[in-house]
């Protein structure tokens, strides 16, 4: 009986085993790293973001595969804007990036590509791109932020970043173009225990926005705008805040996604 | 010896040959020939065809898309905000797990092979039939196209049967531009309606009026897609990056002609129904004066198969074939083996009549301006604060303390001992503090405590003393803060279960039918489009005066529901779309049909999100600038009066948020198919 056993676990062993299983997977394991940072053409300061799907968003396409290919997973830049993937694999890509600053890859309305500023490049090895861009807005702190009775309080400074002529220079030929695509909407005041402070992390409780209808912001711009966080923060605590921006248009065109300009995230001992 | 029986061997194997070519069609296989040539034979082969159209009923769960089984079955939980429940299910419809893209196909291509063929066996059939199966095809083909339009944009438009094997040219199709996909809808409606027999030649079959129903039903689609793309930011159209075909959204100079053009048909088809098809609301059991009737007629008409409204319907037979809607959807008392399935929400009552209200239009539960002000207003039973709700709610929604299957609903949130007037249990009931909930209070977790609630049922309720009786904190059906199987939300769903106490339980017991078109709608299909056509400034189609007809659609409708009328008619502006979008939300409720409502109208992303509910209501109330949430109504006993007082909060059990973005107004083309065909385009904006 016993033997009947053995002898069928040993069928049975000798059935289910193929060849490849004694082969090495055949394919090198993905060893590129790519790194990247986006930044203001015009001063070299990197472009911040959020950390999520409305920040920015990088797009990798391996065109190694011929024709037909659709674009890697996309991933989001970090939020002082840079980004690093470690596991890409060898090969020659197209890298674009779509975030608060003019696209980089247009298009009119027929679908006749009017420029691409996108990089198309060979990666080995550990390679650092870097994408010079035109954002909508810059937000600057004015001063430091202040806490009276669980609320924030703090100044903010919202500027264009590119001027109105240049704007509809480069957008106008993408069609629909009206005057509207550059007011300012709204301007956020995220506020969260996370230093990941933004739209993703930030604490509804205590986040706040003035909203701009029409051209409202117009006068404001390079005015100070007072930023007062909603309801009471437990004393003790440590809180992060941030302020962001943005105009009416939407970033790839037709995803309905405005995303915002940010300032540096600040920390806030509320005492 | 040896020999000779090689000799019989060789002689055996050449007596074996023959030289007639085995040229028979085997017997085993069902050709053409057997099924295009007789009405029984046509039976079987649309039989399977329609066992896998893409009928939303029943068998359907949007998160899942068609799968074809009834498995944990709910309605109106896609982020609709008609009801919520406790699984992931409930989520926002922003795509299906199982996309319809391959299957659709295969359907297709069953329509396609009878229009193909079936004139070879044009003898076989009278006239009549003949044209009325092909008059099926085009129906069953238009429904396929309408059922990916919705979901996709263009589609490839497989008019053809496609020989396989063939090269990548002559298989190949690619997605056609949104506006060519509707038009080959409205192409193959038309057909159908022109074909098929005014009324089926059997029970289940389609027929003229069900073609002209769900063409307008898809026109109104098209052409609130037409024209609402327009409010979104972006403007939501797009080329194909493979083929340059506008694949999503129209062009900047067709959308108007098109909307136009859309809205008209929808309306010619809605009326066609209306003057030709004689069909009429269910009124067996209204009363004008008797508000009882009313709601057991509007309970009745959903499964009683001989409805003068139903104009389609997908039935059900016990034991072959049956459904599970009952027991995911029961109340928890009647569990078998799951329960309470659908919940509706305080916002979905809101749109109906019978209540006091805020200023601000939101139902009162507080004497003060809004639920976070004043002192509760105290009823004498659970059931006082629905005494004046609308026939039609009561037939959709059970409300606390209210029959179903001759059983009272014990549904109670809990019991305050504190002193009266009550003031708000919570200081802040704004969307954000939504995850602060009854159990968080000071008064239920700290001493000295004044509120009671049950994390469970059985021996888990706890236990209060009222004039010497024991009472349970929570009512028998819940609900219960750490068992999401009873009520989320204060309220059951009624509409589709079976009301019967001697109803078997269990899953797959269930054989109540499922309306998927009833003249109901097309009365509101037609009201919609005459509002919109008023909008646009366009003619009307047929001499008929377009907001007299919209108006009185609305009032048959509100007269069988026992609603309030109308005290003059519908204005063509957005006060009055809304009148008809809104009487939209409230009858066609749990139908599996606002999900595709708020898509057509784009109010489901933020900045559109004011027109959610058909009304305008403040987004900011329900909603940041990412999520919404929905609200439930929960019942509280007070042991100082003996009174019950309701809370509006929102959901206390198993806390749902929803999200939906532009891009969720076109779904994703399964990456597969995109990725193999070197025509196949995914969505621009993607």
């Amino acid at each position: 009986m016993k033997k009947i056993t053995w002898s069928g676990l040993l069928c049975l062993s000798i059935l289910i085993s193929s060849c490849s299983f004694f082969e090495q997977d055949n394919y090198a394991a993905p060893d590129v790293t790519l790194e990247g940072e986006v930044v203001d053409v015009l001063t070299g300061d990197r472009v911040l973001t959020d950390q999520g799907s409305e920040g920015i968003r990088v797009r990798l396409t391996e065109l190694s595969w011929g024709d037909n290919v659709e674009p890697n997973p996309d991933f989001y830049c970090m939020q002082d804007g840079s980004f690093r993937n470690s596991k890409l694999f060898a090969g020659n890509y197209h890298i674009t990036v779509d975030g608060p600053f003019i696209p980089l890859l247009r298009k009119d309305a027929s679908g006749k590509e009017l420029a691409d500023e996108s990089l198309v490049m060979d990666l080995s090895g550990s390679q650092k791109v870097k994408f010079e861009v035109q954002p909508f807005l810059r937000v600057e702190w004015v001063g430091e932020p202040t806490v009276q009775n669980g609320k924030v309080t703090a100044k903010v400074k919202v500027t264009r970043a590119v001027t109105p002529a240049d704007f509809k220079a480069k957008v106008e030929p993408m069609g629909n173009y009206t005057d509207d695509l550059l007011q300012v909407t709204d301007v956020q005041f995220f506020v969260s225990y996370s230093s990941t402070v933004g739209y993703r992390a930030r604490d509804e409780r205590w986040s706040s926005e003035l909203i701009y209808a029409g051209s409202t912001f117009e006068p404001l711009l390079g005015q100070t705008i007072t930023l007062v966080s909603k309801e009471e923060i437990p004393e003790g605590r440590t809180v992060f805040v941030r302020a962001a921006a943005r105009i009416n248009f939407d970033t790839p065109t037709g995803t309905g996604t405005r995303r915002w300009n940010y300032n540096q995230a600040k920390e806030v001992l509320i005492k | 010896m040896k020999r000779l029986l090689i000799i019989l061997a060789l002689a055996g194997t050449a007596s074996l040959h023959s030289c007639v070519d085995l040229d028979i069609t085997p017997k085993n296989i069902v050709t053409d020939n057997d099924l295009l040539n007789t009405p029984a034979g046509m039976d079987i082969y649309l039989a399977r065809v329609y066992s896998m159209m893409p009928f939303e009923d029943f068998k359907y769960m949007g998160e899942w898309g068609f799968e074809y089984n009834g498995w944990l079955n709910s309605i109106g939980i896609e982020g609709t905000g008609e009801a919520v429940n406790r699984d992931g299910i409930t989520t926002s419809f922003r795509g299906e797990r199982t996309p319809y893209w391959g299957r659709a196909f295969e359907t297709i291509r069953d329509a396609n092979h009878i229009i193909e063929n079936l004139p070879n066996y044009k003898d076989a059939f009278s006239e009549e039939l003949y044209n009325h199966y092909l008059g099926e095809a085009y129906y069953i083909r238009a429904t396929v196209f309408y059922t990916m339009a919705k979901r996709f944009g263009g589609v490839p438009l497989v008019t053809t049967l496609i020989q396989y094997p063939g090269t990548a040219e002559e298989m190949e199709v690619p997605r056609a531009s949104e506006e060519e996909t509707w038009d080959q809808v409205l192409t193959d409606f038309d057909q159908a309606a022109s074909l098929l027999m005014p009324k089926s030649p059997k029970k289940g079959y389609a027929n003229k009026f069900v073609a002209l129903a769900f063409k307008s039903e898809a026109m109104l689609y098209a052409g609130s897609v037409a024209k609402y793309n327009q409010t979104v930011s972006g403007r939501l159209t797009g080329l194909g990056r493979k083929t340059g075909v506008r694949v999503i959204g129209f062009a900047d100079d067709t959308w108007q002609d098109a909307s136009k053009r859309y809205f008209t048909e929808a309306y010619k088809a809605a009326r066609e129904v209306m003057k030709d098809g004689g069909y009429a609301l269910y009124k067996k059991k209204w009363s004008a004066t008797d508000k009882e009737a009313q709601y057991q007629n509007m309970v009745d008409m959903f499964s009683d198969l001989s409805s003068t409204e139903n104009i389609y319907v997908k039935e059900y037979i016990n034991p072959t074939s049956t459904h599970a809607f009952d027991a995911y959807n029961l109340p928890f008392t009647f569990r078998a083996p799951l329960s309470s399935g659908t919940c509706p929400t305080l916002d979905f009552i809101e749109l109906f009549d019978g209540f006091d209200r805020y200023p601000d239009g939101s139902i009162r539960v507080t004497t003060g301006d809004n639920n976070a002000s004043g002192n509760y207003i105290m009823y004498d039973s659970a059931a006082d604060f629905f005494k004046n709700a609308e026939p039609r709610l009561r037939a959709y929604v059970i409300f606390p303390d209210d029959q179903f299957r001759g059983k009272q609903m014990e549904i109670r949130g809990g019991i305050y001992t504190g002193e009266t007037p009550i003031k708000p249990l919570f200081s802040n009931y704004s969307y954000n503090s939504a995850d602060t909930r009854y159990q968080n209070l000071d008064i239920y977790s700290k001493a000295p405590k004044s509120l009671y609630l049950s994390p469970r049922e059985g021996n888990r309720q706890e236990i209060v003393d009222y004039n010497g009786n024991p009472m349970t904190a929570a009512g028998a059906e819940g609900p219960f803060y750490d068992n999401a199987e009873a009520t989320n939300t204060g309220l059951y769903l009624r509409k589709w279960l079976n009301p019967s106490p001697n109803a078997e339980p269990g899953e797959g017991k269930s054989s109540q039918p499922f309306v998927l078109m009833r003249y109901a709608e097309v009365l509101l299909n037609a009201a919609e489009a005459a509002v919109e056509l008023q909008l646009a400034g366009a003619a009307t189609p047929d001499g008929s005066n377009l907001l007299q007809v919209a108006s009185d659609a609305v009032n048959e409708i509100r007269e069988r529901a026992g609603a309030t009328k109308l005290t003059g008619t519908i204005t063509a502006d957005v006060t009055g779309r809304n009148i008809v979008r809104k009487e939209r939300r409230k009858e066609l409720a749990f139908e599996h049909k606002a999900k595709w409502d708020i898509r057509r109208w784009r109010v489901n992303h933020y900045e559109g999100r004011d027109g959610f509910w058909g009304e305008n209501r403040d987004k900011n109330k329900f909603s940041n600038n990412e999520n919404y949430r929905f609200r439930g109504i929960y019942p509280f006993f007070s042991t100082e009066e003996g009174k019950y007082f309701y809370d509006a909060r929102f959901q206390w059990i198993a806390s749902k948020t929803f999200g939906y973005t532009p891009v969720d107004y076109y779904w994703e083309i399964p990456g597969g198919e995109v990725a193999k065909s070197e025509v196949i385009d995914q969505q621009p904006n993607r």
